[in-house]
């Protein structure tokens, strides 16, 4: 048999060719054979048809998708996707926010028209993704994430899945597109790439790592994807949309047995926190040490599952139930979309009200789904525990209700702040329900003072 | 498998060595603990997991020691069978259905007339079935309301407590980026569970028998100390626990570790596989080769000794590791290989052929089955000797070709000396090992 190079756990390993041979330099002699990294395949392929080396590497296959993507490209994208073109379809693509990069990536797709893989950075994203890719090719779409796997030959990953998924079927997709391709320099996000034996890659991203925080050391952004193809600055965009929303406090009170269990649990978290004096000797990390000093300490124990107890019972007091029913009575015209952290608490409030949930624990598809079904008005509300990320598309709602309080529920206000956008010019209320005389009402007094501050 | 919050504050960090604290499995409290919890989880059978794992959070109480109560009840529920209840429509199509109407609430609204009572009967109505019904599957997908079905296993409190520990030590290897082993025993079975875990082994022969072997994965030359192939190392240690003699030295670096830390563990240690030794014979052709020799040609019949999988033949990234070793009694250094090449898949047989052609052993005799379409051009430039057999191998051929290819890799056979007479029958009336003293003379 003659000489051939083949695909093993994202490395390009030669069949056949004595250690005397040398090939070139991205080869190493490693256990008798030589190999080198996924990424290298567009590099060596010189040197393949030069000495005549059968490569048994690529098992991709062409799409062929139709695209039903209804909107019109804007100049700058159809430029982008003409200078990555002009690049040898390698590199990265510098946009702002909002620019419609998803919009870009799907016309490359269309143009290579070969098994592709996307890389995103989060579960929403992916699930993103996914829904736009679905509503662009009017195909199926293959999603491989901790809870679902299942690989088409137009499959969305994250990060954090793309090694596994490239370690095993790495060579059965020709272009792979990252997503905030910033990322990569993390040692554990930048795996894949490197494995990957794609030879058409696509970076996206609104800040591009600068020259220092290219290289972790061990690999730079550019020689895993490309340089930059293009370019363009949020100055260079006009017309930018502004965020037009209210925010309106809601106060309910416990109910006097509700009250008695909080008094008694609060009293006996605070003061051990305050006996202990965690947050002078560990500032930030006083919660952590709490945990730490719960498994060798009895009284750190009980404070801890005091605390445990007393958020619970705020997360599901009767006062909150009680105001989203108003506000949802009040609003039963509107899309109304509802946020609290707590999981049981989402499924709760969607067998209450009958209103679809969205949580961790939803797939792709139904995702895709009730947001579809959102949008288009067959549902009225969604009650969900998804931190809704900037870059992800919140539907467009006039009413959004926080059940919070806690760390991500304000999260979620400062993000949703930035994303709600005008609808329709009329003004969207953002609505914020904590419960009064409790930690939630000194942490959301805290967050004021900071803002105000900033 | 443990979850890295459980099995981190088991971790002990001395220098760069790191070893685990472990439970004592005779311990009194601990084996109380271990009762209780399979106690527990039994009471749950047809419960769903949302309430088990309320039962547990009660159980664990203030308990300070809830890193290894949950723990164990981790290794309980892994086990355990969890399954969706049975409904008569997928409960996303009912959720689709049922969540058109929404929002609705417990009475009726001037928008909305109908109450959540009447919405969920109508649309029950319309689908044909109870409303009862339908707010038992309206989530019936979600892993919280799957109900216990089987705990798995009938646990005993020593079991529970033994495999907890041995799942600590695989948790360690969670964050491993390279392993080394070294066996003397069992190898069918390791190199059968290196290949189905996916890793990338390196072996070396060791000075008085047994194998060095390195455990890493493909990309682990680009990338110093990646921990991509942790969970498969972790998978994989249960089947080093079926070897009689192993050491395990590895490279972990767990998140509370500023740098790369050393894991020991050896064949001293209590810890029990639960895998399975595959059996002493693959195939019945196998099973009845080794018996018929026996019958005609063990004990004091014939001057061979055959003996199972006790070799290996490195070839780079693969082994091969032939059926049978001869060994002859009288000169241990004369050994023929045996390879039973039975009823296979052409696929598998291709292999297999380029797998001896590799080996490029002249102490290795293939005993081929002739139904397999396969010829003796197939075999050119083979170093090996080849049979062909029709039904079953025929004892007296292999022999006589087994004569041969000894007489011509070693030589002719020693000649039995006196001293050596005198040796062996001191050694019977000791009743030491029987030597064979019909050979040599025929």
């Amino acid at each position: 048999m003659g000489k051939s190079v083949y695909y093993q756990g994202g490395t390009l390993v030669l069949r056949d060719v004595d250690a005397q041979e040398r090939p070139p330099a991205p080869f190493k002699l490693i256990r008798e054979r030589w190999r080198c990294e996924g990424y290298h395949y567009g590099t060596i392929q010189s040197y393949l048809q030069e000495q005549d080396v059968r490569d048994s590497v690529p098992r991709w296959q062409p799409l062929n998708l139709e695209m039903q993507e209804a909107r019109e490209a804007h100049d700058y994208q159809v430029a982008a996707l003409a200078a990555w073109d002009m690049a040898g379809q390698r590199g990265s693509i510098v946009l702002p926010t909002g620019a419609g990069k998803t919009f870009v990536a799907i016309q490359a797709i269309n143009l290579v028209n070969r098994s592709t893989i996307v890389v995103a950075p989060t579960i929403d994203l992916l699930h993103q993704w996914y829904a736009r890719l679905v509503n662009a090719f009017g195909s199926e779409v293959g999603v491989y994430y901790s809870s679902e796997k299942k690989i088409l030959p137009l499959t969305v990953t994250t990060y954090h899945s793309a090694g596994d998924l490239i370690a095993e079927y790495g060579n059965a997709f020709k272009l792979i597109i990252f997503d905030e391709v910033h990322h990569l320099p993390a040692p554990s996000w930048g795996e894949a790439a490197l494995m990957a034996p794609a030879p058409l890659r696509l970076g996206l991203t609104a800040t591009y790592p600068e020259e220092h925080e290219q290289t972790n050391g061990r690999w730079r952004v550019d020689d895993l994807v490309g340089p930059i193809v293009y370019t363009k600055r949020i100055e260079d965009l006009v017309g930018q949309q502004l965020a037009h929303y209210r925010t309106q406090r809601l106060r309910v009170d416990l109910t006097n047995e509700e009250r008695s269990h909080y008094e008694a649990d609060h009293s006996i978290y605070i003061s051990f926190v305050r006996s202990r004096q965690l947050q002078r000797s560990h500032g930030s990390g006083w919660l952590m040490e709490l945990m730490r000093l719960s498994a060798i300490d009895q009284q750190a124990r009980r404070a801890l599952l005091a605390r445990q107890r007393l958020l619970q019972l705020l997360a599901s007091c009767e006062g909150k139930f009680t105001a989203l029913e108003a506000l949802l009575r009040e609003y039963i015209a509107e899309r109304v979309l509802i946020f609290t952290e707590h999981n049981a608490v989402v499924y709760d409030i969607a067998c209450r009200h009958l209103v679809p949930a969205i949580t961790h624990e939803s797939s792709a598809a139904e995702r895709k789904h009730i947001l579809d079904g959102f949008q288009a008005g067959h549902y009225r509300v969604i009650v969900t525990s998804r931190v809704l990320n900037e870059g992800v598309d919140v539907p467009e709602a006039k009413v959004a209700i926080v059940l919070g309080g806690t760390s991500g529920a304000r999260e979620y206000i400062q993000r949703l702040g930035r994303v709600l956008r005008k609808v329709e010019n009329r003004q969207a209320v953002l609505y914020e329900v904590i419960v009064r005389r409790t930690i939630e009402e000194s942490k959301s007094q805290r967050r004021r003072t900071w803002q105000e501050g900033d | 498998m443990l979850t890295a919050d459980l099995v981190r504050p088991r971790l002990r960090l001395r220098g760069a060595e790191l070893s685990i604290d472990m439970l004592d499995e005779h311990s009194p409290a601990w084996l109380q603990t271990a009762k209780e919890l399979i106690a527990l989880l039994q009471e749950h059978v047809g419960q769903p997991l949302a309430i088990w794992d309320g039962a547990l959070e009660s159980y664990v109480g203030e308990r300070i020691d809830y890193v290894v109560v949950r723990g164990l009840a981790k290794v309980l529920t892994d086990a355990a069978t969890f399954m969706p209840l049975e409904t008569p429509l997928p409960p996303v199509q009912l959720r689709e259905r049922l969540f058109a109407h929404g929002p609705v609430f417990a009475t009726p609204q001037l928008f909305q007339p109908r109450a959540r009572y009447e919405v969920m009967q109508s649309v029950a109505g319309e689908l044909g079935i109870s409303s009862q019904e339908m707010e038992a599957a309206l989530f019936a997908d979600r892993p919280a309301t799957y109900l216990l079905k089987d705990a798995g296993f009938e646990w005993t409190e020593e079991a529970l407590l033994a495999r907890y520990n041995l799942e600590l030590a695989r948790g360690v290897l969670y964050w491993a980026s390279h392993i080394t082993i070294e066996v003397s025993s069992n190898y069918k079975d390791l190199w059968r569970y290196i290949k189905f875990f996916k890793l990338m082994f390196w072996a070396k022969p060791k000075q008085g028998g047994g194998y060095r072997i390195d455990l890493d994965g493909p990309i682990s030359p680009f990338v110093s100390s990646t921990l991509r192939y942790g969970r498969q190392m972790a998978a994989f240690l249960p089947a080093l626990l079926l070897c009689e003699r192993w050491q395990l030295l590895a490279q972990v670096r767990p998140p509370q570790a500023r740098g790369e830390m050393t894991y020991r563990l050896d064949s001293t240690c209590s810890l029990r596989s639960f895998f399975k030794s595959s059996g002493l014979f693959d195939s019945r052709l196998e099973a009845d080769f080794a018996s018929e020799f026996e019958q005609k040609m063990g004990g004091k019949r014939g001057h061979w000794r055959l003996a199972r999988e006790s070799e290996v033949l490195l070839l780079g990234d693969t082994v091969m590791i032939p059926d049978f070793i001869l060994t002859d009694d009288r000169d241990e250094n004369r050994k023929i290989m045996i390879e039973l090449v039975g009823f296979w898949h052409p696929q598998y047989l291709r292999r297999k052929i380029e797998k001896v052609r590799a080996a490029n052993c002249a102490s290795l005799l293939l005993l081929v089955y002739n139904g397999l379409n396969v010829t003796e051009e197939a075999f050119q430039g083979v170093a090996s000797e080849v049979i062909f057999f029709q039904n079953k191998p025929v004892l007296k051929e292999v022999l006589e070709r087994i004569e041969t290819m000894a007489e011509r890799l070693y030589g002719p056979r020693r000649k039995k000396t006196r001293v050596s007479e005198k040796r062996r029958k001191a050694k019977r009336k000791r009743g030491g090992d029987i030597a064979d003293e019909t050979t040599g003379e025929r």
